[in-house]
């Protein structure tokens, strides 16, 4: 799969039975759907997934394509956090820019987005104390 | 086992030989329909060589293209050692002297076919789908209903059967397309003012019911073959597992998937264990459908509980189908040794963990794309896709450096 910011090959990082997609070009993350729903799928309330990603028409953000289906991905704002993602239309996942994946690193967690948000600040932990130096 | 083997290979052959029967009384009446001084004799000489065309490439490389299509990678130990250690138990349970070879398809549907005409050269897919949803029970239950075809030659009673299909469908097809150029009327109006003029109306009548039901008797005649088998494989994998749990729960499974299989087709359809094409039946398309109903195989699979012999398989489906139906040859319902069923497997099946399973099908699908995998000390597993161009790999967690190459 091809980063959709850099068009690059992006690498896959698996920690604790979690798969993400990684760009190590432009630190891009592609979160799958499949994968979003195997974060959730012990404790899903059908509608916790939809319940952390708004719709959002404020953003000017360039808009990217979807590295599955090609079609133009939504601005979506993350729970409740000002925190603007890409989301697919036909919910194949959800793009992180590098930028946003530091904001990610310093939200502090409330309890539907945690479990992302714990995945990625363990994920990222060099990353991270890279970036305090 | 070998009486169920003899009659299958006795209607391949009934099927074979009607085929080409029907192709040519098909090629005489439609040539005849053209032509009807020397149009017959060019339509039977049509008829048989696409007939010989189709039935040479689907014998000597129809699974080849079968799994082609179906984009099937094959697959060694290594690459997913819980489903080559399954395909080998269930070899040795059912004796066939071969080994199958192994397929994966990348798909998210849950689902499998077996292919080859000859045992020699049989093989089993299964979807990436089938392999993160089911449980070992469940999966041997699956690879044992394929074997059940390969052991009984029902692959190359559908191959043929499907051939006949095609050759007829193609047939009926072309004439329709002359039909509306307009091609046979201009020879006709030339002949029937001068001679035999009600034998020509009686061929063409006669050209126009082949063309509109050949097609479709042969549609009915090839989904009746198809039904039966299914039924036959899945008695078969009762009696190969000794546990008809398995293969209920998988049905039950693979029934209730959301996914769509990407390359399933009107004539790969039947191969497959679960109809890819169509939702639950309803009973009024049970006629059309190539898949008896999947509740009912359910149904039957549960019920059961006595015995999994083909007599016991016989009997359960006759009391839950209400009426009597041969499935299974009677030279195989004499067998006497009662078979019991194991029960109390599912408390088994606690330790399955779907994450893991998904993971693992994952895994092997990526394997066959050649990735590249590395386990970095502090846990992270980077998988590189081959198309990945730069030296080196940075793990963002624990900032070690890795090389590639």
């Amino acid at each position: 799969m091809n980063c959709p910011v850099c068009k690059e090959p992006m690498i896959i990082l698996e920690l604790n039975k979690v798969e993400i997609d990684f760009c190590p070009n432009c630190s891009g993350i592609w979160l799958d759907e499949g994968e979003l729903e195997l974060l959730y799928s012990i404790d899903k309330p059908d509608n916790e997934l939809q319940k952390l990603f708004q719709q959002t028409t404020s953003s000017k953000e360039k808009s990217y394509k979807c590295p599955i289906c090609r079609k133009r991905m939504i601005k979506t704002q993350f729970s409740n956090t000002d925190l603007i993602l890409d989301r697919c239309p036909q919910n194949h996942g959800i793009w992180f820019d590098k930028g946003e994946l530091e904001k990610v690193l310093t939200i502090k967690s409330n309890s539907s987005s945690e479990k992302i948000l714990a995945l990625l600040k363990d994920m990222f932990s060099y990353n991270k104390s890279q970036e305090a130096e | 086992m070998w009486e169920l083997i003899q009659s299958n290979k006795r209607k391949s052959l009934i099927l074979f030989f009607g085929m080409g029967a029907l192709l040519i009384l098909i090629g005489y009446v439609f040539g005849s329909f053209y032509n009807p001084e020397s149009g017959g004799a060019v339509g039977i000489f049509f008829a048989i060589i696409l007939w010989m065309i189709l039935s040479t490439i689907s014998y000597f490389a129809g699974s080849k293209i079968l799994l082609a299509v179906s984009g099937a990678k094959e697959v060694t130990k290594d690459v997913h050692p819980q489903l080559y250690n399954v395909v080998e138990e269930m070899k040795i349970a059912s004796g066939v002297p071969y080994f199958p070879k192994i397929y994966i398809i990348d798909d998210p549907s849950p689902n499998a076919f077996a292919t080859g005409v000859k045992p020699e050269n049989s093989a089993i897919a299964v979807t990436s789908g089938l392999l993160s949803t089911l449980n070992r029970y469940e999966l041997q239950g699956v690879v044992a209903h394929e074997i059940s075809h390969i052991v009984n030659r029902d692959i190359l009673l559908m191959t043929f059967a499907g051939m006949m299909l095609g050759a007829i469908t193609l047939m009926s097809e072309v004439f329709f397309r002359g039909l509306y150029f307009g091609g046979g009327s201009r020879y006709r109006s030339k002949s029937s003012s001068k001679n035999s003029g009600q034998g020509q109306i009686i061929i063409m009548i006669l050209a126009l019911v082949l063309a509109i039901l050949g097609p479709i008797l042969a549609q009915l005649f090839y989904f009746a073959i198809s039904r039966k088998r299914e039924y036959l494989a899945d008695a078969s994998a009762a009696r190969l597992t000794r546990y008809p749990e398995g293969l209920a729960n998988a049905l039950e499974k693979i029934a209730n998937s959301s996914y769509k299989l990407r390359s399933a087709n009107k004539v790969t359809a039947p191969m497959y264990i679960v109809n890819p094409l169509k939702r639950e039946g309803m009973k009024l398309a049970d006629l059309t459908s190539t898949h008896p109903p999947i509740s009912e195989r359910i149904k039957i699979l549960r019920a059961l509980q006595q015995g999994v012999s083909y007599k016991d398989y016989q009997k359960v489906f006759e009391m839950i189908h209400g009426k009597k139906e041969k499935i299974i040859p009677d030279s195989a319902l004499t067998e006497s040794i009662p078979v019991a069923p194991i029960m109390g497997l599912a408390n088994q099946n606690k330790s399955f963990s779907h994450v893991d399973a998904k993971r693992e099908a994952n895994d092997a699908v990526m394997k066959l794309n050649d990735y590249k995998f590395i386990n970095c000390k502090c846990g992270v597993r980077i998988k590189i896709p081959p198309d990945y161009n730069q030296p080196i790999v940075v793990c963002p967690r624990c900032g070690t450096r890795h090389q590639l190459g």
